[in-house]
């Protein structure tokens, strides 16, 4: 190969030149993309994901007030519930003291008819019983006052007489019921 | 013809050199990459580490290939 | 091309001496302006120039229109930003100890592709990494970064230590490792960064342009049966172009995740 032009291992000897230029070319592109080229693209980088972050966080945030409302709502309803159960329970407990009260005292009232109609046939059998001796006296007395005559005028005598006459009749009939 | 003229060999010499030196580091290359794709396959979550490794020893043989293509230039 | 006629006779095909075949004085050209100078420019170095103009003027305007809402432009420059970040250095570093070094793997990676790219646009034809001194800054700025982490976060003596004398190995055996290590931290790493892209570079180029030239060749110059290589060397070309532009994403790539394994490995294991 020695017809070649130029020999092989200058192809890595440098120049002064070619250094200079690569060294050159090196730094400017190195200022470039340090300084210029990727902050910028960082940055809109960040941004972008700020923003998309940004939404995410929005809608969370939506989410999270639907999430809250509902509970609300729920909330909301599960109370009622329960008061209405409540309410019901109440009118429920009410009823049966009513019922129970209404009972009490409609017992009350039969006991009170009951000891009053006891009450008016024991005072109407006293009564009867009072007008049942006072005649069977007056008609005992008449009879008596035809069987013995006029003796016995004086009311006094007759009266005692009567007396001892109605304990005698007790009497025998208590000895009989005994 | 005589027999010298048989048997001169002209052109570069270098180029079959190249030629020669290249195959150890294409079969060593060849199978670096061959037993990091495996490794990779066996264990994914070591993919990684297999790569920077492999990128290392690819580094290393290469440097055998690249040394055959100076050679050429260098020894003549 | 001097030495063509020679080199191509050798192959036992009397092809004419139109042939162009692609050189690699092609990556030496001459200066071209302030020749001489310390300031002198080459086509390499003019490309290297326009490419940073054009990339400085091109993300420079997506940045300063830059909008909340992306349009498709910047949908696809932030996603490449976004990439470099996620799949480049967190990937390999873990976010903790990545953020501080995302603008510079950006840097290096958008810069080295937009770079490589200049080997496939018309009339650059030349990637701007196509002379060696460039890849070389790329890879010194690695070295440097690599350095710098290992010296704050462990100290340089325990880095030397950790690196050159790693514990579970049999003693005799440190004879051996401690200077390939050595060189390795040295001189291995960064110099496998910069000849890495810068050959791939060179040798993208001079495929593309071997492709076209017997194209050229085979189509225009020699009219007879070759034509049928013309068309066959033409899709090649194609097909190679398209390769270029592959290759030119996947260095920077291989670029940017070998400098973050490089700033790794002088951090102290996984915290």
């Amino acid at each position: 190969m020695e017809t070649q032009a130029v020999d092989g291992v200058k192809l890595f000897i440098p120049e002064t030149y070619d250094i200079f230029w690569s060294a050159v070319v090196l730094v400017v592109v190195a200022v470039f993309f340090y300084k210029f080229f990727l902050p910028k693209f960082q940055a809109i980088f960040d941004e972008r994901a700020a923003k998309i972050e940004g939404g995410i966080a929005k809608a969370e945030k939506a989410q999270a007030d639907a999430d809250a409302a509902k509970k609300k709502y729920e909330d909301q309803l599960n109370t009622a519930r329960v008061d209405a159960a409540k309410i019901r329970d109440d009118a429920r407990t009410e009823a049966s003291h009513i019922i129970a009260d209404a009972r009490v005292k409609a017992e009350a009232d039969a006991a009170q008819i009951t000891a009053n109609a006891q009450k008016s046939i024991e005072s109407q059998q006293q009564q009867a019983l009072v007008s049942l001796k006072g005649e069977v006296g007056a008609l005992a007395t008449a009879l008596a006052g035809k069987i013995l005559g006029s003796k016995l005028q004086d009311a006094d005598v007759q009266t005692s007489m009567l007396d001892s006459m109605i304990e005698d009749i007790d009497k025998d009939s208590a000895g009989k019921a005994k | 013809m005589d027999l010298i003229t048989l048997a001169e060999v002209t052109g570069s010499l270098s180029a079959v050199g190249y030629g020669l030196a290249a195959i150890g580091p294409g079969v060593g290359v060849g199978i670096i990459f061959g037993k990091a794709i495996e490794a990779t396959a066996r264990q994914p979550e070591l993919g990684g580490r297999i790569q920077t490794l492999m990128w290392l020893g690819f580094g290393l043989v290469e440097f055998l290939a690249l040394l055959g293509f100076i050679a050429g230039f260098i020894f003549r | 091309m001097a030495g063509v006629a020679e080199l191509m006779g050798t192959t036992g095909v009397a092809l004419a001496a139109e042939f162009h075949v692609p050189q690699i004085d092609e990556f030496l050209p001459p200066e071209i302006i302030f020749a001489g100078t310390p300031f002198a420019m080459n086509r390499i170095v003019m490309v290297r120039l326009i490419a940073t103009a054009v990339m400085l003027l091109v993300f420079g305007i997506t940045a300063a229109r830059a909008k909340l809402i992306p349009g498709r432009w910047q949908g696809a420059v932030e996603w490449l930003i976004e990439f470099v970040q996620n799949n480049i250095v967190y990937e390999v570093m873990g976010e903790l100890r990545g953020k501080r070094y995302v603008p510079m793997i950006t840097t290096l990676f958008l810069t080295i592709m937009v770079f490589n790219l200049c080997g496939i646009i018309p009339f650059a034809n030349m990637s701007a990494n196509a002379t060696f001194v460039m890849p070389l800054l790329f890879a010194v700025w690695t070295f440097v970064q690599y350095w710098r982490a290992a010296i704050r976060e462990k100290g340089l003596l325990a880095y030397l230590k950790e690196e050159l004398l790693p514990e579970g190995v049999p003693i005799p055996v440190y004879i051996i490792l401690a200077p390939m290590q050595l060189i390795d931290i040295v001189l291995i790493r960064p110099a496998s960064l910069a000849i890495r892209l810068f050959a791939n570079m060179v040798a993208g180029h001079l495929i593309v342009a071997l492709c076209f030239a017997a194209t050229q060749f085979f189509l225009i110059e020699s009219h007879n049966m070759m034509a049928g290589f013309g068309v066959l060397t033409l899709a090649g070309g194609f097909i190679m172009t398209l390769f270029e532009a592959f290759v030119a994403a996947l260095q920077a790539f291989i670029f940017a995740t070998l400098s973050c394994v490089y700033i790794n490995l002088s951090y102290p294991e996984e915290a």
